[in-house]
């Protein structure tokens, strides 16, 4: 019995674990997907996101989850402005490896850490609010439980949320005609410049949008973690391993790879060791891209068009 | 061609322009990690130095020389650190190398300073080994990691009493040896390691693991962590109701004002070791701990405070040396004996350490949000609370 | 001029020690001329081959811990980690490559910056061998003057950049070059892309291999943190062959000169604080935007940029 609930708990936390992966991943799967290019600064853009939601926090009393609504636009504004004047200048011009964008990214990532440093210092900041620690408990609902099962508040409201913009991202790429613009940008830029599809444009938006979701993130996630302005860099390594997993441009490729890793790392966390847990994490992205290259995305379209 | 050149000699001359120095001053140039994910702990110390350096002008100086402090930022990187102390020692003359706080840029910091024969105050760094190399002008301030954890150890024997101990810790170097100590102590005193796990910095969920440990119900949970980490643990800790007879931590992360502010009630009735608290009753600990809170809104942790005595062990040592050459300083730190905030300074070679400080160190309870000494008894600011409540009993 | 540069510029470093400089610049310099090292293997199977890898750290860190645990484990020299590094990273090398290789563009980037970090993380966990986070020091490195070390590093990468010329004036060098341009092309035309990609892994792996056995008994002391860090290694390989010059011979050494010597200056300049990251990003991004080639790739627009050629 006691096996059990560990397997049970831990099952839960992984499930809720990938919510929270996944929403980090979904910005990244649509900057990706777009451009085709490799973004390091994703991380630091969050860190961005949350130290918007930390001062709104600390200075006007905001509520993080609140600080969406306004953390959100301002990185879809950064985020059209790095792409307008710093990305396409170097994809306009012809180079010998197309992967100057990267080195691009590090040193845009590089410089809203250290600006991060210098003008918030290197303290470590949380947010924290009221309802952190409010849990559910399977013996509060259900007395004789052999079992002890909990959920924590904040963790399910990032699951759920992570949910909803799954969701909504999914409706506004394959029911808006925007949409179906940065899909179709996504898919052949040059058809979709005969198609007369303003490209840059899109990419711009795309770029924003990406930003804003990870925004998003941001804010979801700063309540039941900390921030520094180092804090980047790890979580542009779980968005990649997301964004492969997943598959380039994927939603719901997205949302069930964040899962299967959220799942796979803490059943390695519980039954091998939480030091291999990352092994787990890379192992499985390198599984993913030699066995899978089209990630989860393309298991689903071969099942929907019966191939 | 000319291109190279030309960078080379600029770079030449910017590097030789650093040398010009007033002749009044005793110019003193720190390593330290100002950016990077251990920056926090660099300006703990940065700011502390200066705190010193004030009380020490205002004092009138060392031997009358201006005190002037410089930092470099070292970024925790170990290759970054070597060329500080390379240029420090070569270009700039520096007598004597004070600082760095990780112990892998303490490591490649103290080779270079045995090599060129220049004395090097550690001032808090933990891996044993660094004071175990048979350096002769290595000195530091801090006791090593393997005694980080003594005090918390008298407590547990004493009050506690366990039979079983979880141990988990984050993988760096700090963490790791802290978690090897305690095992060995635990393993000393009968007590039965049911597991050690490490896990990486900066770690999101640590539910699996905790789910883990609770379903083998140890006495202790015994855990190392740098910063954040330990609010998040004890967080979830609380949301899993993972109870035990005692929640310790191993210094670092578990002893800053961060982790009662992050961790909130979870963090109640926690007991951490600790090297130093603003309550220990050394003379002017109090008023440093103070005068840091006045300017900087929080009490400092024990780094600060081994930072800040560690200038005014520098200044001692430079009094009494004979002359400011290296072996002359690297002579009066061997026969330092004083008293300072951090408690009294004396580097001796003991259970195969060389040049080593050994201090008392403390353990601290999370009492109503505030950190309390409750051990060892003759420094307790308040008394312990033991023992501790279920969870499900916690309002 | 121009056919005689190789050779001042290798005047200039032989003699450059006895100018009388200090150790500190003796530091900066072996750092230059490892990551000059480095940046020539990174620039064979990326910038020439067109396989851009993110995990060189892989590589180093293995030749690095091929050296500490010689030492470590079995009381030997570390200096005999440098030409057994050639047969542990070779044969880790082709491994990796048998997973890697036959990803394409971004996936292969994102590939082999996974399998650095799965030997960081290995290396972290298997304690027996590695001493984990814990690291492994030298009680003694072998010569406290910077001398020796600076002529070794220097032999090392001179004898590099002799065999970066060779191999690219071989067919080989044509052959990479096709791959880069095109890989379905070249594979039409018969040539064997696996086998020549491979051999392309494996020599730029094994070079940075080296490098890394010499940091190990250069620094004395290493830990999967140091020798497997993504950014501080990985990262900053890809960097300095970007700003020096892709596919250029002298691409890598310009862009060390950049990232260490500049960087270290940036660096040194007092009162800036954390500050000097974010002008040193802001450098790198003007570099990427304005010359997209490198500076060696792009000279030419430099030299037009200062009216010393009007095009």
């Amino acid at each position: 019995m006691v096996q059990l609930e560990v397997f049970l708990q831990t099952l839960v936390s992984g499930l809720l674990l990938g919510g929270l992966y996944a929403l980090i991943g979904l910005g990244m799967t649509l900057i990706m997907g777009v451009m085709k290019i490799i973004n390091l600064a994703h991380g630091e853009l969050m860190m961005v996101a949350m130290y918007i939601a930390y001062w709104l926090f600390t200075l006007l009393g905001i509520d993080p989850y609140l600080a969406v609504f306004i953390a959100s636009p301002a990185l879809f504004i950064l985020g059209v402005l790095i792409q307008k004047y710093l990305i396409t200048p170097v994809i306009k011009v012809e180079s010998i490896l197309p992967e100057n964008q990267v080195i691009l990214t590090v040193g845009i990532g590089m410089v809203l850490a250290s600006l991060a440093t210098v003008f918030f210092k290197s303290d470590y900041r949380s947010t924290p609010v009221d309802y952190a620690s409010v849990t559910w408990y399977l013996t509060d609902y259900w007395a004789n439980s052999p079992i002890e099962l909990s959920i924590s508040l904040l963790w399910a409201v990032s699951f759920f949320f992570s949910i909803m913009i799954t969701i909504a991202m999914w409706f506004f790429l394959s029911r808006t005609d925007i949409g179906k613009s940065i899909r179709a940008t996504s898919q052949d830029s040059d058809a979709a410049i005969l198609m007369g599809i303003n490209v840059n444009r899109m990419r711009s938006l795309s770029f924003g949008l990406g930003a804003a979701i990870v925004a998003a993130a941001g804010c979801l996630f700063i309540p039941l973690y900390y921030l520094y302005p180092a804090l980047g860099g790890q979580f542009t390594l779980i968005a990649f391993v997301i964004t492969i997993l997943g598959g380039l441009g994927s939603n719901v490729g997205a949302i069930i790879g964040g899962l299967v890793l959220g799942v796979f790392e803490s059943m390695t966390s519980t039954y091998i060791g939480m030091g291999w847990a990352p092994v787990g994490r890379f192992s499985i992205f390198i599984a993913a891209l030699i066995f899978l290259p089209g990630g989860i995305a393309s298991l689903l379209h071969r099942r929907r068009f019966g191939k | 061609m000319r291109k190279t050149l030309s960078i080379t000699f600029t770079f030449l001359f910017l590097v030789f322009s650093t040398m010009f120095v007033y002749a009044e001053d005793f110019n003193l140039t720190i390593p330290l990690p100002l950016t990077g994910t251990q920056a926090k702990f660099g300006d703990i110390q940065k700011r502390s130095y200066e705190i010193a350096q004030a009380e020490i002008n205002a004092a009138g100086g060392i031997k009358g020389k201006k005190l002037v402090l410089t930092f470099e930022d070292s970024g925790a990187k170990p290759e970054i650190a070597r060329g500080i102390v390379e240029k420090l020692i070569d270009v700039q003359k520096q007598p004597l190398i004070v600082g760095e706080y990780t112990s892998s840029c303490a490591k490649a910091v103290a080779a270079v300073s045995e090599e060129r024969k220049t004395p090097y105050l550690v001032v808090v760094s933990g891996a044993d080994d660094i004071t175990q190399q048979n350096y002769k002008y290595v000195f530091r301030l801090n006791p090593p990691n393997a005694y980080y954890a003594s005090g918390l150890i008298g407590f547990m024997k004493e009050v506690v009493k366990p039979k079983t101990i979880a141990i988990l810790h984050e993988s760096s170097d700090f963490g790791t040896s802290g978690a090897d100590e305690m095992e060995k102590h635990a393993k000393a005193l009968g007590m039965k390691v049911l597991m050690k796990e490490k896990y990486e910095k900066g770690a999101v969920d640590f539910k699996p693991i905790l789910t883990k440990v609770k379903s083998m119900r140890p006495d202790v949970v015994y855990m190392v962590s740098y910063v954040m980490d330990a609010a998040l643990l004890m967080r979830q800790i609380k949301e899993l109701r993972l109870d035990a007879k005692l929640f310790a931590g191993g210094a670092a992360g578990f002893a800053i004002p961060e982790f009662v502010d992050n961790a909130k009630d979870a963090s109640e009735y926690v007991v951490t070791s600790t090297l130093w608290s603003p309550q220990v009753k050394y003379a002017g600990a109090k008023a440093y701990a103070d005068k840091y809170k006045r300017t900087y809104g929080d009490y400092p942790s024990y780094h600060g405070a081994a930072a800040y005595s560690a200038l005014f062990v520098v200044k001692n040592a430079l009094e009494r040396a004979k002359t400011w050459k290296q072996d002359d300083i690297r002579d009066a730190l061997k026969a330092t004996k004083m008293q300072t905030a951090f408690g009294n300074v004396a580097f001796v070679d003991q259970n195969g350490y060389q040049n080593q400080n050994f201090l008392e160190t403390l353990v601290l309870q999370v009492i109503k949000g505030n950190h309390e000494t409750i051990w060892p008894k003759h420094t307790a600011s308040a008394p312990y609370l033991y023992p501790i409540p279920r969870w499900k009993d916690r309002k | 001029m121009k056919k005689y540069m190789p050779f001042i510029t290798l005047g200039f470093f032989l003699i450059f020690p006895m100018l009388g400089v200090s150790t500190y610049v003796m530091h900066i310099f072996i750092l230059l001329l490892m990551w000059t090292t480095i940046g020539m293997s990174w620039n064979l199977l990326s910038g020439y081959c067109g396989q851009v890898s993110f995990g060189h750290a892989a590589f180093f860190g293995i030749g690095a811990y091929t050296s500490g645990i010689l030492y470590s484990k079995l009381s030997m020299s570390p200096w005999l980690g440098l030409p057994l590094s050639v047969f542990t990273v070779g044969i880790l090398s082709f491994i990796i490559g048998l997973a890697v290789l036959r990803l394409r563009g971004p996936f292969f980037a994102l590939a082999t910056l996974a399998s650095g970090e799965v030997f960081r993380v290995t290396a972290e966990n298997m304690e027996w061998l590695t001493s984990g986070t814990l690291g492994i020091m030298l009680q003694q490195r072998l010569w406290v003057s910077k001398l020796p070390y600076y002529y070794i590093i220097l032999s090392i990468t001179v004898a590099v950049f002799l065999l970066m010329k060779y191999l690219l004036s071989t067919k080989l060098g044509y052959y990479f070059v096709a791959i880069r341009e095109d890989q379905d092309a070249a594979e039409s035309l018969g040539i064997n892309t696996t086998l020549y990609k491979t051999i392309a892994l494996i020599v730029s792996a094994v070079v940075t291999g080296i490098a890394g056995a010499f940091y190990m008994n250069y620094m004395g002391y290493i830990d999967p943190h140091i020798v497997f860090a993504l950014h501080d290694i990985s990262i900053i390989t890809i960097m300095i062959v970007m700003v020096g010059g892709v596919a250029t011979q002298w691409g890598p050494f310009i862009g060390a000169v950049i990232m260490v010597l500049l960087q270290e200056v940036v660096r040194s300049i007092p009162g800036l604080g954390a500050m000097h990251q974010a002008i040193f990003g802001g450098l790198l991004i003007f570099i990427i935007i304005f010359l997209p080639n490198g500076i060696v790739g792009d000279f030419k627009k430099i030299k037009r940029f200062f009216g010393l050629r009007s095009a």
